[in-house]
């Protein structure tokens, strides 16, 4: 089983890069939840979710909170408070834009930092800050290929009726995957 | 069919649908919304405009559920803990005239206004009664949204056919989570109801009035016999358990959790959970009997303050032949955490922790 916490401000798009990952491991069969901080949250609150899905199909999730993530996701410098609920060796991916480089983290964690601004501004997608770090989360932990994870969110845009953004969207989760290639 | 990623509320209300449910009243609340949101825009496009209403309050709301449901339609409210104590009044009228309709409580923590931690404790209230006088609803604890979309989908079938309220225990997180599941196809009530309002005056509601004997008689066999026709739980590794944890909704998938962990390091442990809490699964404790008379200890695990369910675990282990102590772990608002669970069981073996019967 992978637990993953997405985590930033409301408006960062930590709610749907969390859907993304679920919407691809369901999409290859695998059990998944999707848990949202939900309630009176607003743009530039405080937001998160926590994604679980098994490693092969018909690996069942227990708990779908927050207990011992395998990666967290910080689009800021606030969302590092999650590493209480992170195993000791987890993996930190971290906005380089919104976290100093000077940020002390604890022992054993395995830290990348990802310029998500510089990234998606490189692809003309400014509002792709969130799959550009989830192309590096996807890529450098093999989460799955980056064939799966493309398909899946070209899908579930397209369900929601955003599949023009698609091209955008694509490139702005390629840059992700070449920023750890 | 596909699997379809959703979340709880939305699940439900889809599922209500399938399952028939033509009418729907209620009025907003987190975090119960998005099954009356999605509904909104739903039944109009099944054909249903006039059937959807967001009324002016709950009590509104369960009224005109009740006004519905009596005509013949499938009817639901939906709402969270504070909004359904409005609607106490409404439910038990609707359990004297036995009027079968649907509630979906996604529960908060807490009393009063609450928080919007997810919790159970409002277990009393529906499994109790919750309104005055002598009643029961159907309630179901579903732990996963494909549970409860199959819960949702019988729920009318055995409202009708008992004609009682039927209760969806829900919780926040269960509602506001997504998960995959499958929908089944849209059906139909399979035989005319012989009872309802018309207009025509020829069927009418069908049950003893006055305050009689009949009608204490009419209310024992119907309850009666959902006590003995409803009774469904599962067992998680309980042949060889010393201790067995019952839990319902998502404390129970914490649970299997504790169970895989505290497993892996030899500890027997298992679950008993309930899938229906009212009627209570007292066959379940029973049959557990038979499989492992063993067991020394039963913990209940319970997102609320000072422990509900455990009073009917207390009792159906007593009534299935056990003599062994029953302790709880009430963990408050929010799903327990693993490890939390797994601390209380320990300060369990180290008697740190009492029994509470």
């Amino acid at each position: 089983m992978k637990e993953i916490i997405f985590a930033g401000f409301g408006g960062q798009g930590v709610l749907t890069g969390g859907l993304i990952i679920a919407y691809t491991a369901s999409n290859l069969g695998l059990e998944t939840v999707w848990l949202p901080s939900y309630g009176p949250t607003m743009r530039g609150g405080k937001a998160n979710c926590t994604v679980k899905f098994g490693e092969k199909p018909g690996e069942a999730i227990g708990s779908p909170s927050m207990e011992e993530a395998d990666i967290l996701i910080a689009m800021n410098e606030p969302s590092l408070d999650y590493l209480e609920f992170c195993k000791k060796d987890c993996a930190v991916f971290v906005n380089a834009n919104a976290v100093p480089e000077s940020h002390v983290y604890p022992e054993g964690v395995d830290v990348t930092r990802i310029d998500v601004v510089e990234l998606a501004n490189e692809v003309g997608n400014v509002k792709g800050q969130n799959l550009v770090m989830l192309g590096a989360v996807i890529k450098k932990m093999g989460l799955f290929s980056e064939k799966e994870a493309e398909e899946a969110m070209c899908k579930m845009f397209e369900e929601k009726g955003k599949g023009a953004f698609n091209s955008a969207n694509v490139a702005a989760m390629r840059k992700g995957f070449e920023a750890v290639s | 069919m596909a699997k379809e990623l959703l979340k709880g509320n939305v699940a439900a209300a889809e599922a209500a649908l399938r399952g028939g449910c033509d009418f729907f009243a209620g009025y907003p609340i987190t975090p119960s919304t998005e099954t009356l949101e999605y509904l909104s825009h739903r039944m109009p496009e099944l054909g249903m405009k006039e059937r959807f209403i967001q009324s002016e309050n709950e009590i509104a709301a369960i009224n005109m559920v009740m006004g519905a449901a009596s005509a013949g339609a499938r009817a639901m409210t939906a709402s969270s803990g504070p909004g359904i104590s409005l609607k106490a009044e409404g439910m038990s009228y609707a359990a004297h005239y036995s009027i079968p309709f649907v509630l979906l409580n996604v529960q908060r923590w807490g009393t009063g206004l609450g928080s919007l931690k997810s919790g159970q404790a409002d277990y009393f209230r529906e499994c109790k009664g919750g309104g005055h006088g002598d009643y029961h609803n159907i309630v179901y604890a579903p732990f996963n949204i494909q549970e409860m979309v199959d819960d949702m989908y019988e729920a009318w079938d055995v409202a009708e056919k008992y004609r009682v309220g039927v209760t969806m225990f829900s919780e926040a997180v269960l509602g506001q989570m997504m998960e995959a599941v499958e929908m089944p196809p849209f059906k139909k009530r399979e035989k005319e109801l012989d009872w309802g309002v018309d207009g025509t005056g020829t069927k009418g509601m069908k049950y003893p009035t006055g305050d009689g004997w009949d009608y204490v008689e009419f209310e024992l066999e119907k309850y009666n016999r959902i006590i003995d026709e409803m009774q469904r739980w599962e067992f998680y590794n309980v042949e060889d358990a010393d201790y067995i944890f019952t839990a319902v909704g998502l404390p129970a998938r914490a649970c299997l959790d504790v169970i895989a962990k505290l497993r892996a390091r030899g500890e027997k442990v298992g679950m008993l959970r309930p899938k229906i809490i009212w009627p209570f699964p007292f066959l379940g404790f029973e049959e557990l009997h038979r499989v492992n008379p063993h067991v020394k200890g039963f913990i209940s695990v319970e997102m609320n303050d000072m422990g509900q369910m455990v009073d009917d675990v207390a009792l159906a282990a007593k009534k299935a032949g056990f003599n062994v102590p029953v302790y709880c772990y009430p963990c408050g608002g929010g799903v327990p955490q693993v490890k939390a669970i797994i601390a209380k069981y320990q300060d369990i073996l180290d008697g740190v922790l009492k029994e509470k019967y």
